[in-house]
């Protein structure tokens, strides 16, 4: 598992790299049967996996994909450390 | 497969919303018994000491094996979401990309996969606005739930009779086309599209875009998988 890191990294690097821009299942489906239009798109900090002021550049998908790893991992590693501190004396028990 | 506000009926989207939310604290609590632990403090009587103990009281704390396990879930998390990120080219202009329910189930158990699906969902969501808000609920029961109980009780199924490998394959194509028929049927009961239309259009796609779930799940559960399965 310690791998686990460094491999969504390189993946998140590759992703920004080689990607398909091609609409995925979903998009797909509703693009041929016409509703797609219905989608209603909204703001977000890094919308479509681009950092805003960086454009839609492959380094702009790349740091985004790298903001998305840490956010995740640093939610359960926050949880991890809140849990811990709140037990005081971490217990031992396995 | 995320789906975005609009394609859903509202009354779907909030009943879906308030299903995923009941049945992620329910995964939530199953997780946070599974990490902790409950530490007897020793309440000795006003009497007097010697007495020892006289009640116990206890409290829930994190576990060593608890951490470990919470840190394991970010990691499983984080392999998912850079994963997703991933689009592969599938047939005629489309893409596809991992679900990762059979990869998060099998590695850290259902109610825990379900956890750490979820937790990606929502920061794709907020963050990146895939999928959207109103239509989170739809998209964990999808992807998160079905994607972790449905296929994991096929892959414990099918471990009976065959190998590792082909139990994941087979599970990991399934979650893929489970979440699919979900998809499909929310999508068609809400009047955006007739049904039949959605559903067959849906499978058909997804048919194939499971087969590179399958192929991906039993990568990434060969290299990141610590030992035996339990």
């Amino acid at each position: 598992m310690k791998k686990g890191l460094p491999f969504s990294i390189a993946v998140v690097v590759l992703a920004g790299a080689f990607a398909s821009q091609n609409p995925d299942g979903l998009e797909k489906v509703a693009e041929i049967l016409g509703f797609a239009g219905k989608a209603t798109n909204r703001w977000a900090i890094m919308f479509a996996y681009r950092i805003h002021f960086l454009g839609t550049t492959k380094f702009s998908a790349i740091l985004a994909g790298i903001c998305g790893v840490g956010i995740i991992y640093g939610l359960f590693w926050v949880c991890a450390g809140v849990f811990s501190r709140l037990a005081g004396k971490k217990s031992t028990v396995a | 497969m995320h789906i975005p506000d609009g394609f859903l009926d509202p009354k779907m989207s909030s009943g879906l919303l308030g299903a995923a939310a009941a049945i992620l604290g329910y995964c939530l609590a199953k997780v946070m018994r599974a990490v902790t632990a409950v530490v007897p403090q020793r309440v000795l009587a006003a009497v007097g000491n010697s007495l020892g103990n006289v009640s116990m009281a206890g409290r829930r704390v994190l576990t060593k094996v608890g951490e470990e396990k919470l840190l394991q879930m970010g990691t499983v998390a984080s392999i998912i979401f850079a994963v997703q990120m991933f689009n592969f080219p599938v047939n005629s202009g489309t893409s596809g990309h991992l679900v990762g329910g059979v990869f998060a189930a099998v590695l850290l158990g259902p109610f825990a996969g379900a956890v750490v699906l979820s937790v990606v969902l929502v920061v794709q969501s907020l963050f990146f606005a895939d999928g959207g808000l109103m239509a989170l609920g739809a998209n964990i029961i999808n992807m998160a739930v079905i994607g972790s109980f449905g296929s994991y009780y096929i892959y414990v199924g099918l471990k009976i009779q065959f190998n590792e490998a082909i139990c994941v394959a087979i599970a990991a194509w399934f979650s893929v086309i489970l979440a699919a028929f979900a998809c499909a049927v929310e999508i068609g009961l809400s009047g955006t599209i007739g049904l039949r239309d959605v559903f067959a259009a849906m499978v058909k796609v997804h048919a194939v875009i499971g087969i590179a779930e399958a192929a991906i799940t039993v990568f990434l559960i060969r290299v990141f998988r610590p030992g035996e399965p339990s």
